[in-house]
């Protein structure tokens, strides 16, 4: 978003040798699960068409195994397709589905939401030093300047709680929070000031929907936004109802969105979208000490409560 | 008194309590403002952040949730529920840069109302000492890009045109 600053920082070249180990380790044991039968398919990456890319596929071939692949261009969370809205894919039998870390802590989420079982699903785990951002040419090296924002600010380099890890991680070089800083900058603003941030954002959205297409909690067969009678928010995109949408997403998310960032990278108008629900996550945390994603848990923050809750904004 | 400025605010109230303590209100013949519209609900469980948001949209200056008090609650933990929504909700509507003065939340039961007249005055006089509230109706009036269209380029097309 910032281009100055990021000008300013000295490039920082990403060691991504540990991919192609995993790579190889991947196709291993994707080749291994379906001919053991142990799963029906696996989600996985593939080469797209552009040299360089990656995009999500499914396998139900052992023969097939040779196409998966790890590398920074494999940027998708591949949790989406273990929902229950996915029902072709549901149908196909038990799945095995990489993950990275970031995806790992969706996939605890899903199953909390009972979209899965978890002894169903079979996790392979890559040991991730970082992902592309959006609008990266497919093939450029993984650089400070080429990471994905969330990359930047990751804990899970390494999904523990796969039932595999494959990959190597290397050192990782030390990179400056970028999102923090956003918010730390806007908290320091005036409300008024907040507000005409986010008007300049969310005017611009166009109500293409592909936050919520792509975000694996929004899973929900009717949403209450596409609703005409009686109408939650206006569907049309028009500042109004752009703003209803991205208040109504957000307190959707909350206590839910274990901050993949999906919404962010596929957003055509650039709107930081994933600091609305970085914000609520550290709102649930602050108030009930609540973090989305580490375990599977049955009741969320906001399904659940306490009856020492504070109250001290009701009268 | 007549006053400038007659500030419109809804209140969403569950019907187990507040309502009933509204009711009381008016059967005790108390008097309070009658700039509060209450709008009725089975419980504050039912309210969703969404309804608040739209009265906002649709020109509220202010707006009041209110239901039983802990432990009361018809449906025995409706109010626990939406205490911690809204607890997380107005963090958001915070963030998003709403003055939450225009946002108010309380207990009130069947037999207080008392209390419920003392809110809704109170509350009825700080928004009127605020203003009404134009943030999310002028939102309406907008058009999209409509900044966006005063930039030079277009403006040469258009002149061209």
């Amino acid at each position: 978003m910032n281009n100055s600053t990021e000008k300013a920082e000295q490039a920082v070249t990403i060691d991504i040798s540990g991919y192609d180990v995993a790579t190889a380790e991947i196709r291993s044991e994707a080749k291994r699960l379906l001919t053991e039968k142990i799963v029906d398919a696996v989600v996985g990456y593939q080469a797209g068409r552009r040299k360089g890319s990656a995009v999500p596929v499914i396998i139900t071939d052992p023969a097939q195994a040779e196409k998966l692949l790890f590398s920074p261009a494999c940027v998708n969370n591949l949790s989406i397709y273990l929902t229950k809205a996915k029902k072709e894919i549901r149908a196909k039998g038990k799945l095995a589905v990489v993950a990275k870390g970031c995806d790992l802590r969706a996939l605890a989420g899903l199953v909390g939401e009972s979209q899965f079982k978890r002894e169903e699903v079979v996790i392979i785990g890559v040991s991730c030093a970082g992902v592309h951002r959006a609008g990266i040419q497919p093939g450029e090296p993984l650089t400070n300047s080429t990471i994905a924002k969330k990359c930047r600010e990751c804990s899970v380099h390494i999904p523990d709680e796969a039932d595999l890890v494959v990959g190597k991680l290397p050192p990782l070089p030390d990179l400056p929070p970028k999102e923090k800083e956003l918010m730390e900058k806007l908290d320091a603003m005036t409300p008024a000031l907040r507000w005409e941030f986010w008007k300049e954002q969310f005017t611009r959205c166009i109500r293409c929907l592909a936050c919520r297409q792509v975000c694996p909690f929004c899973y929900c067969e009717q949403c209450l936004c596409d609703r005409g009678r009686p109408q939650a928010v206006d569907t049309s995109p028009r500042p109004s109802g752009n703003m209803g949408w991205h208040i109504v997403r957000a307190m959707h998310l909350a206590g839910r969105c274990a901050g993949c960032a999906e919404c962010e990278r596929v957003c055509p108008m650039d709107i930081p979208l994933n600091l609305l629900n970085r914000k609520m996550a550290e709102e649930l945390k602050e108030l009930y000490h609540y973090e989305a994603g580490m375990k599977p848990v049955e009741k969320g923050p906001l399904t659940s409560y306490d009856e020492k809750d504070d109250q001290s904004f009701i009268k | 008194m007549k006053h400038d400025f007659e500030p419109k605010i809804v209140a969403f109230v569950c019907t187990w309590c507040t309502y009933a303590g509204a009711d009381l209100a008016g059967t005790s013949r108390m008097i309070y403002p009658s700039n509060v519209r209450v709008v009725k609900f089975p419980c504050t469980g039912r309210i969703d952040p969404v309804f608040i948001l739209k009265a906002f949209q649709k020109g509220a200056d202010g707006i009041l949730v209110s239901g039983c008090h802990p432990g009361d609650c018809h449906y025995m933990a409706g109010n626990f529920h939406a205490r911690r929504r809204f607890a997380v909700f107005r963090k958001l509507l915070e963030f998003i840069g709403v003055d939450l003065n225009r946002l108010e939340f309380s207990w009130v039961s069947a037999a207080e109302g008392g209390k419920w007249v003392e809110i809704v005055t109170d509350l009825t006089q700080k928004i009127r000492k605020m203003g009404p509230l134009t943030q999310f109706t002028d939102l309406a009036d907008e058009e999209q890009w409509s900044g966006a269209l005063s930039n030079p380029e277009l403006k040469a097309v258009y002149d061209q045109v």
